[in-house]
């Protein structure tokens, strides 16, 4: 499958930086405070649960469980108001940020990714079916694996996911610690709405983390059992090649100028 | 027989008096023919109440009056109280007491029994069996050991854990509640007898005698206006706090702790059959429950509001009842103890939501909308997840 040739500008085992330090950190701290978020907020929706209630059996367990909900918060608050200079102050983070907007491209490698996986029209084509209309048309064969760029629809998806739900349950958080002020200006119903958009979207945050997260970079047998950018932030040129081809051609272009540059 | 073969030393035509008496029973090794002592502690007889006031052994033992000679048959008559203490006396006989019980061995409680014999003190004598700090070890001697009632005998030590026993032992306070003042002395009767202290009937005005205050904010509260129209459905003093196992609701036992009265609540307010006949809503502890104030309470934290936080406790009222503490006037009031500052815009909207789409339709279309979102986004997830795996297993295939 592979559509790329290696290059001798670019070895197979050179290590490219994927994660600098400041964004593992980044990472870390948001895997750490999403994790005693979701344990610490889960309880409040499923208090029926047996088990939260033998966990939290001890005395002051409930306000100990609020206390650290809400260290958390503001550890991941202080982590998105980092990350957000860093994309705004450094160079790395500004061409991170430019490589992450969403574009018309990425719903259509969602599209092809998912038909070429699912090999149903290849499969139609050889059995004679459709033949004209596929020899006609062979982009409705997927035959070829859509090529990402540094970052593919998938994680385009999941950051700009990350982006609205911490905004969501920063501004639903913020007015469920802050009751009295929150009834100050809103109406009790308005502040119940709040209530429920921090549960649900917890829920969808959760979910989406359990699911989608963990299989793309924990199960998903190419990485099986986990793909360990996020601990030295290193990347193969042969996986740059196979799962980011468009950053790969990028840089090798890069230095075939440079190397024009320098004969001349 | 041995004292009636005896001649008679002394023959006196006047009758007994105290010392005649206590020629023979001041030995203390005296005894009767069964081997029961018949023995008379002078100094305690001279300190109880009956011999400060100079009574004679005959005005009790009255039988002896027509004796002329001593030593007198062992047999007499039984001791009959009743001739001075006639009320007292006509009390025990219609109470439970009074009546031979049901069981193995029939027993009729006697004076005796509960205030001894020659020793008897004033009621306000410490010294007295029926002084508060000891009646609930005479009523014990019994009701610890020797009888069963229906729901066994476990209610008096009950009592000894509670709240009131406590006061009653640790610090003396003899205004606290023992045996008596809630089943009375004499007029001791069954709970279901309606003429008992402890009837349905009764309990408001009996624990009302100690606990003037809540009595008077029950009886102008829901619970008690219907109690006095009769209704058997409304809760009285004991239904909450249990009988004898009274305790503070400071205390984790009680039924009426902060994390506890929630369930005391539904026990009628989750009640089709008492909703549909009263009209109020049920699903009361549900939609508490899910609220965070329940969800709070659920895993012990004792400062959340429960039920009587919100709608008072003794002298509950409705909402449309310009002195209920959750009438929308009083909303920012009663909501205002724990969020200091909030205002009016704690009545904008309804608490114990069941259904918000009814209630906060802006709520229930978030709601959907996420339940919506939730279920595509996740089956769009998996529906990828498989034609990733399906794609991956057809290249080994070639293999």
């Amino acid at each position: 499958m592979e559509t790329l040739n290696s290059s001798d500008l670019i070895r197979d085992d050179e290590i490219f930086l994927r994660m600098n330090p400041a964004e593992r950190i980044q990472h870390f701290l948001l895997i750490l405070t999403f994790t005693i978020l979701i344990v610490t907020g889960l309880p409040l929706i499923f208090y029926e649960l047996k088990i939260f209630k033998t966990l939290m059996s001890f005395e002051r367990a409930f306000y100990i469980r609020g206390v650290l909900h809400r260290i958390a918060a503001m550890i991941l608050i202080v982590n998105i108001i980092w990350h957000f200079f860093y994309t705004i102050f450094t160079k790395r983070g500004r061409s991170n940020f430019k490589e992450m907007i969403p574009k018309f491209k990425d719903v259509r490698d969602a599209w092809d990714l998912f038909w070429h996986n699912v090999g149903l029209t290849q499969l139609l084509y050889k059995k004679g079916v459709l033949k004209t209309f596929f020899e006609k048309h062979p982009y409705w064969l997927f035959e070829k694996e859509p090529e990402f760029g540094r970052y593919n629809f998938i994680e385009k998806f999941e950051y700009l996911a990350v982006a609205w739900g911490s905004f969501v349950m920063i501004i639903s958080g913020f007015f469920m610690w802050n009751v009295e002020l929150s009834l100050r200006l809103f109406p009790l119903w308005v502040h119940d709405i709040f209530v429920i958009i921090h549960g649900y979207e917890a829920m969808l945050a959760f979910l989406a983390i359990i699911i989608w997260h963990m299989y793309n970079v924990h199960l998903n047998p190419e990485v099986f059992p986990m793909s360990k950018i996020w601990l030295n932030g290193k990347i193969s040129g042969h996986e740059l090649r196979t799962l980011h081809p468009l950053e790969y051609r990028k840089i090798l272009e890069e230095r075939k100028r440079i190397l024009e540059s320098e004969s001349l | 027989m041995s004292l009636l073969a005896a001649p008679a030393a002394a023959s006196t035509i006047s009758p007994a008096s105290n010392d005649d008496c206590l020629t023979c029973h001041s030995d203390s090794s005296l005894k009767s023919s069964a081997g029961k002592p018949l023995f008379v502690d002078q100094d305690k007889f001279k300190a109880s109440v009956h011999g400060q006031a100079e009574i004679a052994c005959i005005d009790c033992h009255a039988d002896l009056k027509k004796v002329k000679d001593f030593p007198h048959p062992e047999k007499l008559q039984p001791v009959n109280c009743g001739a001075c203490h006639e009320k007292d006396a006509a009390q025990v006989k219609a109470s439970i007491h009074g009546q031979p019980q049901e069981g193995q061995i029939p027993i009729t409680v006697t004076c005796r029994d509960c205030h001894g014999t020659h020793e008897i003190r004033g009621k306000d004598d410490p010294e007295s069996l029926i002084f508060p700090i000891n009646l609930p070890t005479t009523c014990e001697a019994c009701h610890l050991e020797r009888v069963k009632t229906k729901r066994g005998r476990s209610f008096i030590e009950m009592y000894n854990q509670s709240a009131h026993y406590k006061a009653l032992e640790k610090a003396g306070l003899t205004l606290s509640a023992n045996c008596a003042n809630c089943h009375d002395g004499h007029n001791i009767r069954s709970v279901s007898d309606p003429q008992s202290l402890v009837s349905r009937k009764n309990i408001i005005r009996t624990c009302g005698v100690c606990h003037v205050g809540i009595r008077m904010g029950y009886l102008e509260g829901v619970h008690g206006k219907d109690y006095v129209k009769g209704s058997q459905d409304v809760p009285v003093c004991t239904d909450c706090h249990s009988e004898h196992n009274i305790q503070s609701p400071e205390d984790l036992s009680s039924p009426v702790y902060a994390t506890k009265v929630a369930g005391v609540c539904s026990r009628c307010h989750d009640d089709e059959r008492l909703a549909r006949q009263y009209g109020f809503l049920t699903s009361r502890l549900k939609t508490f429950s899910s609220s965070y104030h329940g969800t709070a309470s659920k895993f012990g934290e004792t400062r959340a509001a429960n039920c009587a936080s919100c709608h008072g406790f003794h002298d509950i009222r409705v909402s449309i009842d310009p002195k209920s503490p959750i009438n929308p006037n009083n909303l920012a009031k009663t909501c205002g103890k724990c969020h200091a500052g909030a205002g009016k815009n704690f009545a904008k909207g309804k608490i114990h939501v069941v259904s918000e789409k009814t209630e906060n339709k802006w709520a229930y279309f978030a709601k959907i909308f996420y339940i919506v979102v939730i279920a595509v986004l996740i089956s769009v997830f998996l529906i990828f997840i498989a034609a990733d795996l399906y794609h991956r297993l057809r290249i080994r295939w070639k293999h």
